[in-house]
């Protein structure tokens, strides 16, 4: 009876997630409330279920990214790259999709889209074109660069945590399919938007209102205070913190104690720049709380043995592992684009698990590189799919570009269908 | 209006609030260069067209911007067809880029002039209020700061960022200056000996176009006979017959009160008019002058560059 209550109380929290009846945190701390108020967990067990390495992972890249975006750093390189492009739509193009891309790999998601976007319309739109391609592309490209590490994208932070990978592990495994989705989607955007793109070194009226834009953002961001030790000191515990990822498994530390470390290495050095309370009130508490919740909710479920079945399920089902690795790819990514990919993660860990457990003797990490792919790069398919979507609407609306659900989908579910469809040849290949 | 006029209608007003007129010429020039330095026509001949296309483009804006109509002016009596027949093809980015160059330079000197005959003015243990933050009063009290002379100055508040580049730039240079809301000087008047203003333009009809705010300033210190000084750049001057009040924009949005529910139309105005008489003395880069003098100066000018008539560069 109680498994029974389990799978209710983790379905209705879900059904409330998806339709935002209220904040996420509230929902997944009182589903897993319930789980042991019922007595489906004890509350020792509710606190085991928690995967405190990924929470402080959260916590400490939370700490890390606010801190160094006060230094301006970020700012400073955004306008260095404006400048870059001289006001050419396909350099804008290129250089800031790239950039997203990149800062998605290292910051989070949400993080890079408000950085970026707001600089991409106000130079774009200034130019007279649309921004919506523009915006379009760093939605996308942050996914995609999101998808490539450890750190990138929350899922992966779970995945990362749950199965003990290392930063290097995701590299290794997801640079191919990552790198050719990226061309893919570039090659996309530069047949598809044309005519927005096409440069306009030959036209000196559009060059001259580019240069103008340019040289207002420059004096902007001259007028912002920078400190130079700030900027120093950020940009060494950020490289520090990147070579420790990268140099993980010869350090012999998790990922989590080395963001930490850096977390509290860069508060220490840069205490008289960034308060300690100001980067404490900038955690996004709700979002880890969320993570603790929803750990609880899936170890409820797990304690039930459904999610047990499930896995039998599906390993019965097929003994064929190209078959599972496809499965587990467009399930999680068609999952991501409607779903939360966070909860609908949380839940496939113990499952693949499961299945590996009925796999004995064969390698299926493959199946983890799958669910990653499929739910970093599935939420590109609406807008609704991933948080940065649907930051990167609100603040291209604030600046009075309006996007709305269909006219991202007509583009972007293509477009995800045939970045899968790379993924499915790259399982191919590695397990045929 | 033009699609494009009216994106740099809207680029150039944005660009001339937050720096004043002066700083948005150069930076208009200096972005000249780089879009010259970028551009790859097919045939370089296209280079004139394109370029009566961009001055046709600058000079028409709302408003118009004397400052740019001037170098813009400037710049197309040079590049004129019989030029452009004359250019070769390997040398005319770098012919046409040194004469912009030098319009720049000759732009900065003309500002560096006006500073130099700022110096005329007796400033020794005055108090000077300011108010706008125009770049060339600015220039011109740093300069006596240098100078080593002795002086106060009282900011009038008026924009929030606009006030503040001017206590950044007096705390800056080292200047001695408080602050006061521009509602309350008439208690400090008494203690006041002389206001400085600097100005977007001056139009045909001897109206100065200054910031807004500034016309109460300057009536209240008229009444009180405190010497009211404009420091501007005859470069700035509106070269062509204006329409009334042309340069205003006027900005109507709703406000909601901070606290009830209560709803409103607030109603702001870009910028003031104020008649170049109320003016003590003009300071500008040819000579400090009086009203009568500088609406001299401005009407041989109007005569030698003609815009509006002759070179056919700004309609009426």
């Amino acid at each position: 009876m109680l498994s029974y209550i389990a799978l209710i109380i983790f379905v209705l929290a879900f059904v409330l997630i998806v339709f935002e009846v209220f904040d996420k945190s509230l929902i997944a701390l009182s589903g897993a409330l319930l789980m042991v108020i019922i007595g489906i967990l004890t509350p020792e067990q509710a606190i085991e279920s928690v995967d405190f390495e990924t929470i402080l992972l959260l916590l400490s890249m939370m700490l890390l990214v606010h801190i160094a975006s006060k230094s301006g750093v970020f700012e400073w390189l955004n306008v260095k790259i404006a400048s870059l492009t001289r006001g050419n739509p396909l350099a804008i193009f290129l250089l800031f999709s790239l950039v997203t891309a990149v800062f998605s790999a290292f910051l989070d998601n949400v993080t890079t889209v408000i950085l970026i976007v707001p600089l991409t319309v106000e130079l774009v739109k200034g130019m007279g074109k649309d921004p919506k391609p523009y915006i379009f592309a760093e939605i996308i490209f942050s996914n995609i660069g999101g998808a490539l590490t450890l750190i990138g994208d929350p899922p992966n932070i779970i995945i990362g945590g749950a199965v003990g990978l290392s930063f290097m592990d995701f590299i290794v495994n997801l640079w191919i399919p990552i790198t050719f989705s990226a061309i893919f989607a570039l090659i996309v955007f530069t047949i598809k938007y044309w005519k927005h793109l096409r440069p306009v070194s030959d036209n000196l009226v559009e060059l001259l209102i580019a240069n103008i834009i340019i040289k207002k953002i420059r004096l902007k961001f001259v007028k912002t205070t920078i400190h130079t030790d700030f900027v120093v000191k950020v940009v060494a515990i950020l490289l520090l913190t990147v070579t420790g990822f990268f140099l993980q498994t010869l350090i012999g530390l998790p990922t989590y104690v080395i963001a930490f470390s850096a977390a509290v290495l860069l508060a220490l050095i840069t205490a008289k720049r960034a308060h300690i309370h100001d980067a404490f009130r900038s955690v996004e508490w709700s979002t880890l709380f969320f993570f603790a919740g929803l750990f609880v909710l899936v170890g409820g479920v797990e304690h039930s043995g459904f999610l047990e079945i499930i896995s039998e399920y599906i390993a019965t089902s097929t003994d064929n592992l190209l078959w599972l690795a496809l499965i587990v790819l467009w399930v999680s990514g068609i999952a991501s684009m409607i779903l939360d990919n966070i909860p609908f993660v949380t839940v496939m860990i113990p499952v693949i698990f499961g299945i590996q457990g009925h796999m004995a003797g064969v390698d299926t990490s493959i199946l983890w590189w799958a669910l990653s792919l499929g739910a970093c790069l599935g939420g590109n398919g609406t807008l609704i799919g991933a948080s940065a979507n649907v930051v990167s609407v609100d603040l291209a609306n604030k600046e009075g570009v309006h996007i709305s659900f269909i006219e991202y989908l007509k583009f972007s579910l293509p477009l995800t269908l045939g970045i899968l469809g790379l993924c499915s040849i790259y399982l191919y290949i590695v397990i045929v | 209006m033009d699609k494009k006029v009216e994106l740099v209608s809207e680029l150039l007003r944005e660009i001339e609030v937050d720096l004043g007129a002066r700083d948005l010429a150069d930076l208009v020039l200096r972005s000249l260069v780089d879009a010259i330095t970028s551009f790859k026509p097919k045939e370089f001949m296209e280079f004139c067209p394109q370029f009566d296309r961009l001055v046709n483009i600058i000079v028409n804006t709302e408003p118009k911007f004397g400052i740019l109509n001037y170098h813009f002016a400037k710049l197309k009596r040079d590049f004129n067809s019989e030029y452009c027949s004359s250019l070769a093809d390997n040398k005319w980015r770098r012919i046409v880029l040194k004469r912009i160059k030098t319009i720049l330079s000759e732009f900065r000197m003309q500002a560096e002039k006006l500073t130099k005959h700022s110096e005329e003015l007796d400033v020794e243990g005055k108090t000077i209020l300011i108010h706008d933050h125009s770049h060339t009063v600015q220039d011109a009290l740093i300069h006596y700061k240098n100078m080593g002379r002795k002086f106060k100055v009282v900011i009038a508040e008026q924009d929030y960022d606009k006030t503040h580049d001017n206590i950044e730039k007096m705390h800056e240079a080292g200047i001695e200056f408080q602050v006061v809301p521009s509602y309350m000087l008439s208690h400090i008047i008494e203690n006041i000996d002389m206001l400085f203003f600097g100005a977007l333009t001056l139009k045909d009809t001897m109206d100065f176009v200054l910031n807004p705010g500034a016309h109460g300033i300057i009536a209240a210190l008229h009444v009180e006979k405190i010497p009211v000084y404009m420091f501007m750049n005859t470069a700035k001057f509106s070269l062509w017959h204006s329409k009334p009040r042309g340069e205003i924009f006027i900005h109507k949005h709703k406000r909601t009160h901070y606290k009830k529910d209560i709803e409103y139309d607030r109603i702001k105005y870009s910028h003031d008019r104020v008649p170049a008489e109320m003016f003590y003395r003009i300071v500008t880069n040819e000579g400090v002058l009086t009203s009568e003098e500088i609406q001299k100066l401005f009407e041989k000018k109007l005569k030698q560059y003609n815009i509006a008539n002759g070179n056919g560069v700004a309609k009426k």
